[in-house]
């Protein structure tokens, strides 16, 4: 009964003990370490790769040529890019080149960040935005509507929460 | 690579190893007996070396007596360099990789590197030579140059002047291969720039070519512009059905859909080339008017249906069979499914109403130069045409009719000295290097070919039976001359031209003209007389696969003729029909009686009578005077809009079959690009039709259509899927 007693209430006894002390110590303390996702968000590391953004040059022009190159560099097979001719009325590239159509397939997207790498205009950058989560896989091809940025530097501002967290920084 | 046996030899070394190549071999081909390549830029191995680009320096030495190797000072073009005895090649020293750099970085210097918008990037000489060879990073900081952007050369190519690096190869092309010398070089240096004469649009029949040769991406297809890059196309060995001469080329597509093609190396067919109809001329796989669907004509409108639906109708329809029913085809259907067709109609429709033919005349089977002369209308191989010493084209337009023929014909002439004679009604391109050009009055044929055969007599190199002969006295060369407007002399010397190792060719553009059976017994009776051989080539891509299958009133698969009834009935025995014994109606015959009722059900298969046949009156009467209209095709025509049924089918890309080239080389195509909606292969919609009509063992693929067909046709067994070579067979 006593080997009972000693192999198997004490040490649960014991675990009790310390989950009792850390209950005591303050809260605080622990905040480093649990984000209260989704009241609260943690800056993340500079180069994260998330959500990708196609990006513009300062004067409105889209970065982006429609070269494909991040198509071809896509381990994942997930670019789809169709490009067209950029006329005096219709620009929307420097050059003449630019993409009509630009598709990502979120879901089977790595975040590699190659096509980043791949880019020779520095058009298609992976970002902060990692809450991409959506109930339909339709939902999952970001179109180029999606991906482009609305005004220049767009991609550059912080991340904000669609749910509404907070940054809190450890 | 082969050398010929008798061909002398000399021994070289590279990079040491000693090697026997034939004499005068350049030294860019001999190393690849070696295994190693020489990079290149301007040399190209079906037209002559120029040394323009520098880009295949080699040091080269010669062996002296006591054993060293003395070298030359400076290194040379390996393009350029015939091989002779004791030659020593280096391709691989200091000193060449180092030249190389060079020339890498001398071309680069007026290159704008712009490849991730340049339609070559990914599949570009420049690029893959500077990645392997040249230098990784540059030291020009200077302005580069700039010239005009996507200038339209023609409307096919577009020239990008910056990025030319002035090779000639485009030049080289239109002045030895396709012969239109319509391209050259203004400036000098730097400033040298490819353009038309007077920068005029760059006319040629094969304008196309000079987009693959270009090394860079200064001469990128219209067509194709920004459309993909290479890795996003799937690329898959096809051929052209565009028209008779069945080229081999590669189709590249992308998401299913047809996106470019390029010309893919057939050195029995198109060597290499392609020609601009051929090249462009595929839109109708993405046309916005293909038929996807079948229909059903219902209360005055044609409303989507089912297949089973329209098979339904069709069999109802075309139940009273024999002389109530008919079908004319188009020249773009597979061997298998005219075969399928005609067994159709002669197994279930029992009726023999069946043409493909759309010219002015249609022989009669017993007027058929087989039958009546015993003589074949395809005997020469386009291959053949090189080793010709003289060829007499008449009546036909070669660079339009049969334009992988001419470009043959052209080298012929270019290497080997081929005489051409060429006698038509109106300016060709053939001319341009024609021995004799014969310009007869338009419809006079007739005289023209009496004339010659005439000739011939006369100078007693021919003898023709005497009822011939007095046939003949009504177009003495003087005669002919004053009926044609060719000078007699000419006609003379024409005639003198031919002879045993001589080829006549014309195309079923002959069968337009008036008296064209006349025209045709003069031609097959001087080849005969004189030993050569006759070719009467047909223009659509299976034209001639249709006449050999039987899509024919009077013959049946492997040219039996109905009225030879036992044969006829043997062919019916092994295709498990009994054949019906009344002869059907020819094109136009049966298209009157379309139009006055006798005619009550019509199948259209892949054909528009509105675009093929020369009386529209007749057409639209006959559309409209039939009760029941079956249009069955790849797209949308002016027919369809007549049909009682619409039958969408597959383009040859999109399905497995074979092809019957005018020269009766019979080509497999598989398929390529995936179904186009609902349509489906027209062979298969014949099988399916007679199993509704006919209980019995359906074919369940075309190969298995292919067996029986080489069972009916005998002349088809070498056309069988596992005999049929990788430049297809000639039957
Ligand atoms: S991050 Fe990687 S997997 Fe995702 S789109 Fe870019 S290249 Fe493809
Ligand atoms: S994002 Fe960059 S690599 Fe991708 S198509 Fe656009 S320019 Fe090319
Ligand atoms: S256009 Fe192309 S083929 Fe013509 S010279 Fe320039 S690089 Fe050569
Ligand atoms: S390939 Fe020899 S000089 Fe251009």
């Amino acid at each position: 009964m006593s080997d009972v007693y000693k192999s198997v209430v004490k040490p649960i006894l014991a675990g009790f003990g310390i989950t009792r002390r850390r209950l005591m110590q303050r809260r605080k303390k622990y905040a480093d370490v649990t984000v209260q996702y989704p009241d609260e968000l943690r800056e993340q590391y500079p180069r994260t790769r998330w959500r990708h953004f196609l990006t513009r040059y300062d004067n409105g022009l889209e970065k982006c040529i429609g070269c494909s190159l991040c198509a071809g560099a896509c381990p994942a097979r997930c670019i789809f890019v169709e490009a067209a001719e950029n006329t005096d009325e219709a620009r929307f590239s420097p050059g003449e080149r630019y993409a009509v159509r630009y598709e990502i397939n979120m879901i089977r997207c790595i975040f590699c960040g190659y096509c980043q790498d791949a880019c020779p205009t520095g058009a298609i950058i992976l970002r902060k935005d990692f809450e991409l989560a959506d109930y339909r896989r339709e939902d999952f091809i970001y179109t180029k509507e999606m991906l482009l940025e609305e005004y220049p530097g767009q991609s550059e501002e912080p991340f904000e929460s669609k749910v509404g967290g907070v940054y809190v920084n450890g | 690579m082969a050398a010929a046996p008798t061909t002398d030899t000399v021994t070289i070394s590279i990079n040491d190893v000693e090697i026997e190549v034939p004499k005068g071999e350049l030294i860019v081909d001999a190393v690849k007996r070696l295994g190693l390549e020489i990079p290149i830029f301007c040399y190209h191995s079906r037209m002559k070396p120029v040394g323009m680009c520098r880009m295949c320096l080699v040091e080269v030495g010669f062996k002296q007596p006591d054993g060293s190797v003395r070298k030359m000072p400076k290194p040379q073009a390996g393009c350029t360099l015939p091989a002779s005895e004791g030659m020593a090649v280096y391709t691989d020293t200091e000193l060449v990789h180092k030249d190389r750099r060079g020339v890498l970085e001398f071309l680069l210097i007026n290159h704008p590197l712009d490849c991730p918008i340049c339609d070559r990037g990914g599949e570009c000489p420049l690029q893959n030579n500077t990645l392997f060879y040249g230098p990784s990073t540059s030291r020009f900081i200077e302005l580069k140059r700039h010239l005009p952007k996507a200038f339209p050369l023609s409307r096919y190519v577009t020239l990008d002047l910056e990025r030319c690096i002035q090779c000639g190869r485009c030049v080289r092309f239109t002045e030895e291969i396709s012969g239109d010398a319509q391209l050259a070089f203004r400036f000098r240096g730097a400033n040298m720039q490819p353009t038309s004469f007077q920068l005029t649009e760059f006319e040629s029949k094969f304008s196309g070519n000079v987009i693959e040769i270009c090394p860079v991406g200064a001469l990128t297809s219209t067509k194709y512009r920004f459309r993909a890059r290479p890795w996003d196309l799937e690329t898959k060995p096809a051929i052209c059905t565009v028209c008779s001469n069945g080229c081999s080329v590669w189709f590249d597509y992308r998401v299913g859909k047809f996106v470019r093609l390029n010309g893919r190396v057939n050195e029995a067919v198109n060597e290499e080339w392609t020609c601009d109809r051929g090249k462009f001329g595929h839109d109708f796989y993405n046309s916005p008017k293909r038929l996807l669907a079948p229909a059903l004509r219902k209360e005055d409108a044609l409303r989507t249906a089912n297949w089973a639906e329209a098979y339904a109708a069709i069999l109802e329809a075309f139940e009273p069979g024999g002389n109530a029913v008919a079908a004319l085809t188009g020249p773009m259907v597979s061997n298998e499914s005219y075969y399928l067709l005609q067994k159709l109609f002669r197994g279930v429709f029992r009726s023999n109403n069946l043409d493909h033919r759309w010219t002015r005349h249609l022989s009669a089977a017993s007027d058929r130069l087989e039958s009546k002369m015993g003589m074949p209308t395809v005997a020469t191989s386009i291959e053949a045409f090189e080793h010709k010493s003289a060829v007499l084209a008449i009546g036909t337009s070669l660079a339009d009719e049969e334009p992988i023929l001419f470009l043959r014909l052209r080298k012929a002439w270019f290497k080997n000295g081929t005489k051409v004679v060429v006698a038509c009604d109106r300016d060709t391109d053939a001319d341009s290097f024609a021995h004799l050009v014969l310009r007869y009055r338009p419809g006079t044929e007739m005289a023209l070919a009496g004339g010659l055969l005439a000739a011939a007599v006369e100078s007693g190199r021919a003898t023709v039976p005497d009822p011939v002969r007095e046939d003949l006295k009504r177009y003495s060369p003087s005669a002919a001359a004053s009926a044609t407007g060719v000078p007699e002399d000419r006609i003379r010397e024409a005639a003198d031209i031919l002879g045993p190792n001589a080829a006549i060719v014309t195309t079923h553009r002959l069968l337009d003209v008036a008296d064209a059976q006349g025209t045709l017994e003069y031609l097959a009776g001087l080849a005969m007389c004189l030993r050569a051989e006759f070719n009467l080539y047909a223009l659509g891509a299976n034209d001639q696969g249709a006449l050999e299958l039987g899509i024919h009133p009077e013959l049946l698969p492997s040219g039996v003729a109905l009225a030879d009834a036992e044969a006829a009935a043997e062919v019916g025995r092994t295709m498990g029909i009994e054949i019906p014994r009344e002869p059907g109606l020819g094109t136009h015959e049966l298209l009157r009686a379309c139009a006055d009722g006798r005619i009550k059900a019509l199948w259209l298969v892949g054909c528009d009578p509105f675009a093929l046949h020369a009386d529209r009156d007749l057409v639209q009467r006959a559309l409209e005077g039939v009760e029941f209209l079956v249009v069955q095709d790849i797209v949308e025509t002016e027919a369809t809009s007549y049909a009682s049924v619409i039958l969408p089918m597959l383009g040859p890309a999109e399905q497995d079959g074979t092809y019957t080239n005018m020269e009766r080389r019979v080509q497999r195509l598989r398929q390529v690009i995936p179904d186009a909606g609902d349509a489906k292969p027209a062979w298969r919609i014949f099988a399916e039709a007679m199993l509704r009509a006919q209980p019995q063992t359906p074919f369940f693929s075309a190969e298995e259509i292919m067996e029986e067909i080489a069972r009916v046709a005998p002349a088809f067994e070498v056309a069988r899927y596992d005999r049929l070579g990788h430049e297809g067979t000639r039957l």
